[in-house]
């Protein structure tokens, strides 16, 4: 290779070092600690809101729905039950570290909000 | 056989005769960045010292009685000399391009200059001045020249201020005419930040009303030109690369660029990449400004034939993730397409001189949002815009008149829509509201101008006109609320105007040394995006929301400039210009009762509408003195200063957060108004100037002079140190580095916005270290 080539593939190959993507992050809902039926609304990963219903066998059943998102991206989840009694706890994990989180007992009339943005780096 | 001699004697005698007579080479000699003809180059045979000096056009033609091969030489005192051979007789209308010498450009960097006989003051900063920075940001390098300041909301995208004029006041524009309009309603992507710093070959700012050939001029003209293809005589190809990194604000730009052709045909391939992180103020108060740009572009020139160019180019860039700290949002997305087509021809006959015609489009693809701010955690706000700006424009240069006479017409077209998308994030069912942002708003302009020139003996005389009509339009104007309520509504938005500005300017030419010049002009300007269509949003340096007025008049200058001159082989150069400037219907915000409209965002104190002042005033003066380039030390000094008023200021007397009362202050400053100033360098050139370290000094003081009405903060005055070491390895290999705020000053600009959220200035950056290199292959 001449001088010039040997230029231009140097240039090149720091140039495209350079252009590294951050990395996607890995995203986790996860709703416990109820004893009874209670409803999820939630940001999936089509970016749409989907709903659910669950109902536990016990206080340690866990819900999770998991994706990929990138910086920037709105987390989103809300959850909501009827039985006076019961309970909920809700998270949203980034790359398995609790992002944010919300748990009420006996409140059947507010919704638990948990949401945020993937926070850039 | 007799016959057969004599006829063999007068063939032989003949090609004697013809080998003995002169021979007529003509070209034309052109500024190689602008293209633009060079008066008064001299074209020298070397072997003889016959020479002859091209015209107003370029043109020369020169008797060559010398056997061919000749060597010519081509030397014009601010463009760098160049030697050619002519191998033989046949070639002939050539076209020369000349660069701008390094040192004469390095010299007006500082000193700014009235080049070209202009009767008013222009600065001019070169690609060699850009090279050795470690600037990354086209607004902070304009704040060196006198004059010349800028509006900070982040790291980049530094809006300028010239003279106290800025935003739509001022005319910014690329490569003879390519105009850009941003996305941003804050104006966090003025003009310059769609613009690589490395793509530059120079940068002119024209102060004053004064220069109409580029389109509506109010306040001033700041012109980039871009890189250039350049012809060449046989193919060569070049590569350019620069790389320059740096502590504080850590990250690096760099640029990797091929260029080459022929007489034919030339090209030039360029990209650009840049990322910066956090930047540590001089007090360790870390400034929220990373940023990553980048962008590739291209032009391609043929030349079909000699004296005409066809050139066409385009620019692609991205902008990712810029942080501002001083706005609500920050730029998530910016995607830029700049295209453009150029013809220059010349060689046209005796009467015209050139004829130059560009198209252009240039489209803006703008996101933003407040994701990174502590209030996303209940509304996350985005805003999408698309702005479009294409245009064109025809001139002509005559010989009229015994002067020379620019006429030509200009068009542009902005277009301008978005929207903005509120995620209500803590409420059941995420509930979204939008909200139209420029209403699909329209500005169109079309002008006529003419300038004429003429040198006599002692003076130089230029006269400029120009006519505009503008027209404007957007959908209703309109705001609502969740509820349905509409809070403001305007269905008047359309307007149009008929402009009419003019100049006029004398330089005199007392002696060899000494010039005395004196402009006059009257430049109009038509409202902006923003000052006729922006809804409730606080884009101004004061906490109201802001309404747009369709309505509004177009502003006024009509300004006079007085500037002196003294050049000197020995002693230097020594340039003064004062000017003076009365600007009717002036542009500001005006309190609207929360009666009628209330404000739409949080921490705002009410709501200001744009309107018309009967006028504002702006005087001020430019002095710069440089050592000759000569000498192997240099010294330059400039020192510069404006101070505007506004003759009748409504003050809105605040308590508790509210406007309770109103009144009246007489000669209220304007506000963001930079204060005195001035720079001074010094150096010295060691091995014929290979290696050159210089010192500079910037003493900035502190700006007392404020808007009392607009309850604008005084800024204490400041010292700042920066060092720069050059040495010119070899033709192939430049290295400068430097260390920037050298004494690690705690200071800030008096026209950096305040940081949202907090009451705290935002600061310039510290101390930093910087390297840059460039190669040339």
């Amino acid at each position: 290779m001449n001088r010039k080539t040997t230029f231009l593939v140097v240039i090149l190959m720091v140039l495209s070092a350079a252009c590294s993507k951050p990395y996607p992050k890995k995203i986790t809902y996860l709703a416990t600690a109820s004893v009874s039926a209670y409803n999820l609304q939630y940001l999936n990963k089509q970016n749409e809101l989907a709903k659910t219903e669950v109902v536990p066998q016990s206080v340690q059943d866990v819900w999770t729905y998991e994706f990929t998102a990138e910086e920037g991206d709105i987390v989103y989840i809300n959850g909501k039950y009827g039985d006076i009694n019961s309970g909920l706890k809700i998270q949203v994990l980034i790359d398995g570290k609790v992002y944010k989180q919300e748990s009420t007992v006996g409140d059947t009339i507010n919704y638990i909000v948990v949401s945020g943005v993937v926070p850039y780096e | 056989m007799k016959r057969s001699f004599a006829s063999v004697a007068f063939i032989l005698g003949w090609v004697y005769f013809l080998n003995a007579q002169s021979v007529l080479i003509n070209g034309y000699v052109m500024d190689a960045l602008s293209r633009e003809p060079v008066e008064n180059a001299q074209v020298i045979i070397l072997a003889t010292g016959e020479g002859t000096i091209s015209g107003a056009d370029g043109f020369f033609s020169l008797s060559v009685s010398h056997k061919f091969p000749v060597e010519l030489s081509v030397e014009h005192i601010t463009y760098e000399e160049i030697v050619l051979t002519v191998e033989s007789n046949k070639t002939t209308d050539l076209i020369l391009y000349l660069s701008p010498k390094s040192t004469y450009l390095d010299e007006v960097t500082v000193l700014g200059s009235f080049e070209n006989e202009k009767p008013y003051r222009t600065e001019t900063i070169s690609a060699k001045t850009i090279t050795k920075t470690s600037i990354a940001d086209i607004g902070n390098l304009l704040r060196r020249e006198p004059n010349v300041s800028g509006v900070r909301k982040g790291a980049v995208g530094i809006d300028p201020v010239v003279r106290g004029f800025k935003y739509a006041q001022l005319n910014v524009q690329l490569d003879g005419g390519t105009k850009i309009e941003g996305g941003c309603p804050n104006r966090m992507d003025p003009v310059l930040a769609h613009i690589d710093i490395n793509d530059l070959e120079n940068i002119t700012v024209y102060k004053g009303p004064f220069a109409l050939k580029y389109g509506p001029n109010m306040g001033g003209v700041i012109s980039l030109t871009t890189y250039t293809p350049r012809f060449y005589e046989k193919f060569e190809n070049h590569i350019e690369a620069f790389a320059g990194g740096q502590t504080n604000h850590t990250g690096f730009k760099s640029s990797f660029g091929v260029n080459g052709g022929n007489d034919v045909v030339a090209y030039y391939v360029k990209g650009n990449y840049k990322k910066y992180g956090d930047y540590e103020a001089g007090n360790g108060e870390v400034i929220t400004s990373s940023l990553e740009q980048y962008n590739i572009g291209g032009k391609l020139a043929v030349q079909p034939a000699i004296g005409h160019t066809v050139t066409a180019g385009f620019d692609r860039s991205w902008g990712r993730n810029v942080d501002f700290p001083a706005l609500p949002m920050d730029e998530r997305k910016d995607d830029t397409y700049l295209y453009n087509i150029n013809y220059f021809g010349t060689n046209l006959g005796n009467v015209v001189n050139y004829i130059r015609i560009k198209a252009y489009d240039a489209h803006v693809e703008h996101e933003m949002d407040n994701k990174s701010r502590p209030f996303s955690d209940t509304l996350v706000a985005v805003s999408q815009i698309t702005a479009n700006n294409a245009g064109g424009k025809f001139g002509i240069n005559m010989n009229v008149l015994k002067g020379r006479v620019e006429a030509g017409v200009d068009y542009e077209q902005i277009d301008k829509d978005g929207v903005r998308t509120k995620y209500l994030i803590l409420q059941p069912n995420l509930p979204k509201i939008y909200e139209d942002l420029w209403n699909n708003a329209s500005i169109k302009n079309f002008g006529l101008y003419a300038e004429w020139q003429r040198s006599f003996t002692s003076l130089d005389i230029i006269i400029a006109m120009r006519y505009d009509h503008n027209v404007a339009n957007s959908d209703t104007l309109i705001r609502g609320k969740e509820n349905g309520n509409v809070v403001y509504e305007n269905t008047n938005t359309g307007s149009a105007y008929n402009n009419f500005s003019f100049s006029a300017g004398i330089t005199w030419h007392i002696n060899e040394r000494n010039s005395l010049m004196f402009s006059f002009g009257r430049g109009v300007r038509s409202p902006d995006m923003t000052e006729r269509f922006i809804i409730l949003l606080p884009v101004s340096y004061d906490p109201y929301d802001y309404l747009g007025n369709p309505q509004l008049k177009p502003e006024v200058n009509y300004e006079a400039d007085l500037g002196y001159s003294f050049i000197q082989n020995k002693s230097g150069t020594l340039q003064v210009s004062v000017f003076y400037s009365f600007v009717k219907d002036y542009i500001l915000g005006e309190l609207v009762p929360p009666s009628q409209v209330p404000p739409q965002t949080r921490g705002v104190l009410g709501v200001k509408k744009f309107t018309n002042i009967a006028y504002a005033r702006l005087a001020g003066f430019e002095l710069s003195y440089a050592t000759p380039t000569r000498y192997k030390w240099f010294a330059r000094f400039n020192a510069a200063y404006t101070f505007g008023v506004n003759p009748e200021a409504v003050q809105y007397v605040r308590e508790n957060g509210e406007v309770v009362d109103e009144r009246i202050i007489d000669n209220d400053p304007l506000p963001e108004i930079p204060p005195f100033e001035t720079n001074i360098s010094l150096g010295y050139g060691f091995f014929a100037k290979k290696l050159v370290p210089e010192l500079d000094l910037r003493v900035v003081a502190a700006q007392n002079k404020v808007s009392e009405a607009n309850y604008e903060q005084t800024t204490p005055g400041f010292i700042t140190a920066d060092f720069v070491l050059s040495y010119h390895y070899h033709e192939f290999l430049s290295i400068y580095t430097g260390v920037t705020n050298i004494l690690n000053t705690n200071y800030y600009e008096h026209l950096n916005r305040r940081i949202i959220g907090s009451k705290g200035p935002l600061y310039e950056p510290g101390r930093m270290f910087y390297l840059n290199l460039r190669f040339h292959l």
